[in-house]
């Protein structure tokens, strides 16, 4: 069997891309609010829904779409957070109990997703263009998540390296007691990565949606990996995402490959992150970090 | 004159726990006041109480004249209360320069921010030298001088040091509490929680001493060193050590 590996290359790319702005804010905020968000699978699902909405049903195109969503999605989640999860932290609770609230918060947002819209799959109207360079396949849609990853990869390391907010987001994600002797509201710092990191959440949804299909699980779909991006990254370290995103990315895809091989069906591939996490917590229990420690 | 900081009749602690009882005490400008007493007196929360990370239970505090009572840590350096930490005490994930920026996170003006850190590099000449090192890589001694520039970019009226000394050599020990002396001299009152009595007396001009969460003696820096009672019961000096003085 011939193995396109330059195709491989560009799917890891792709599906890395979607991981690594799926898991920004989940990294971020794991680190600063010290618990696992897992309804952000749900704010990825929303900000999918709200993309077809806009785009598909309302015939708005994906612009407004990825506006709409972030917007949206992002305030969700900042109603989440001061709603829920702050409360409960402010009385005590603990980090488990805050994970299961975030599961429990989760299954709300997702079976109120599927009575809204309902749990027949549905996809995006958009039809894209196929480009072939040589061996490789792309679609309009590939070559647009692409372009948005590196925006916000390099808008977000601006950000975070350079602008007052974003060392404030450092210092408040690396030392919260300090940061706010500095004079750092850090309380409005997780706000804003609550509401930065949903948002890019919903793009991500959008784009796992538009390539593949819309339903109450789309973030669901995906949450396994993105945590696995999480860990392998380092809790909170941005940078450490980014590599992280594109070795599941690519783990992912030769996996598909492998298993093919063996005659295994590739749903296994979910099993790859698994695994990675595993020995992830096993071996390095600080992840990538250890390579980005000016995170 | 009135003091510019006060503490009235603080019991505090932490959740359910009263750890210390009915402190009072009071900091002028230009005075270094430190806080003695053995390990597990109330030292470092009885400066916790004032900047809210410890509970206050009963008692008031008092900055320039204004109750400012339950106030919030980054109120309180808005208002011009640094705060030093005795441990974790710098970002380490953060370079000294970006450290120094986030210690002058209230001032909005760039200007200000720039000549605040060229004054604080004049007076930390050490860090000058590394403004792009990670603090997470620094000494010791490093870490400390970083930790009390960072809260001095602030520019406080009131700087609350809880054990600069703990963990630090006894030559970068010296030149940090020369240091807090220039800071002094250029207006900065400072509160100052400290093992090492002998060193922190030599800088001080009063203090004030806690056993058991209650203060039992308070003065100048000459009265408590000479107190042959608080030598013996609270401070824990070595006779061999005042000898050799």
């Amino acid at each position: 069997m011939d193995i396109n590996w330059a195709q491989i290359l560009l799917n890891s790319v792709i599906t890395g891309s979607i991981y690594l702005i799926g898991a920004i804010g989940l990294s971020v905020t794991y680190r600063l609010s010290n618990f696992s968000n897992f309804a952000h699978a749900e704010f990825i699902t929303l900000g999918a829904f709200i993309g077809y909405w806009v785009s598909s049903q309302l015939g708005w195109g994906l612009l407004p779409a990825f506006i709409i969503a972030f917007l949206l999605t992002g305030t969700v989640s900042l109603l989440c957070y001061r709603g829920i999860f702050q409360p409960l932290a402010k009385r005590g609770a603990s980090t488990i109990h805050l994970m299961i609230a975030s599961i429990a918060v989760g299954f709300i947002i997702r079976y109120s997703i599927g009575a809204g819209w309902g749990w027949t799959p549905q996809y995006f109207l958009n039809t894209w263009t196929t480009y072939e360079v040589g061996a490789i396949r792309i679609t309009g849609l590939w070559l647009l998540l692409i372009l948005v990853t590196l925006t916000s990869a390099l808008t977000m390391h601006f950000a975070l390296m350079r602008t007052k907010l974003g060392k404030a987001i450092r210092a408040s994600s690396s030392n919260p007691e300090l940061a706010a002797a500095s004079g750092i509201n850090v309380n409005r710092v997780i706000l804003i990565t609550w509401f930065i990191g949903a948002g890019l959440a919903a793009i991500a949804g959008i784009f796992r949606g538009a390539s593949t299909q819309v339903w109450p699980m789309t973030g669901w779909d995906i949450i396994l990996p993105i945590f696995a991006v999480v860990v392998l990254g380092g809790i909170g370290n941005y940078h450490g995402a980014i590599v992280a995103a594109f070795i599941i990315g690519l783990t992912e895809n030769i996996g598909v490959v492998a298993l093919t091989n063996l005659g295994l069906a590739t749903e296994y591939r979910m099993a790859l992150a698994f695994l990675i996490i595993i020995i992830t917590l096993i071996v390095k229990p600080q992840g990538l970090a250890m390579f980005f420690r000016r995170a | 004159m009135s003091p510019i900081l006060s503490a009235k009749n603080i019991d505090a602690g932490y959740n359910d726990v009263i750890v210390i009882r009915d402190i009072s005490i009071e900091i002028n400008t230009r005075e270094i006041v430190a806080i003695l007493g053995p390990n597990g007196s109330g030292k470092s929360t009885l400066i916790k109480s004032i900047l809210g990370f410890a509970k206050l239970f009963d008692g008031k505090v008092i900055y320039h004249g204004k109750d400012i009572t339950g106030i919030t840590s980054d109120r309180a350096v808005h208002m011009g209360i640094g705060y030093v930490p005795q441990i974790n005490n710098v970002f380490s994930n953060l370079t000294i320069a970006e450290n120094l920026d986030m210690g002058a996170y209230p001032c909005k003006d760039k200007k200000s921010i720039k000549s605040r850190m060229t004054e604080t590099y004049d007076i930390f000449p050490e860090l000058a030298a590394r403004k792009k090192a990670l603090a997470g890589n620094l000494s010791g001694g490093e870490r400390q001088m970083l930790a009390i520039a960072r809260a001095m970019m602030a520019q406080p009226k009131v700087l609350l040091l809880d054990e600069p000394l703990a963990s630090v050599s006894p030559k970068p020990g010296s030149a940090i509490l020369s240091k807090l002396n220039s800071i002094k001299d250029k207006g900065t009152a400072i509160l100052i929680v400290e093992q090492n009595v002998q060193k922190v007396l030599s800088i001080s001009n009063r203090g004030y001493v806690l056993v058991n969460g209650a203060c039992v003696m308070s003065g100048s820096a000459d009265s408590l060193f000479d107190e042959e009672s608080s030598r013996q019961r609270f401070l824990g000096l070595e006779e061999k050590v005042l000898d050799n003085n």
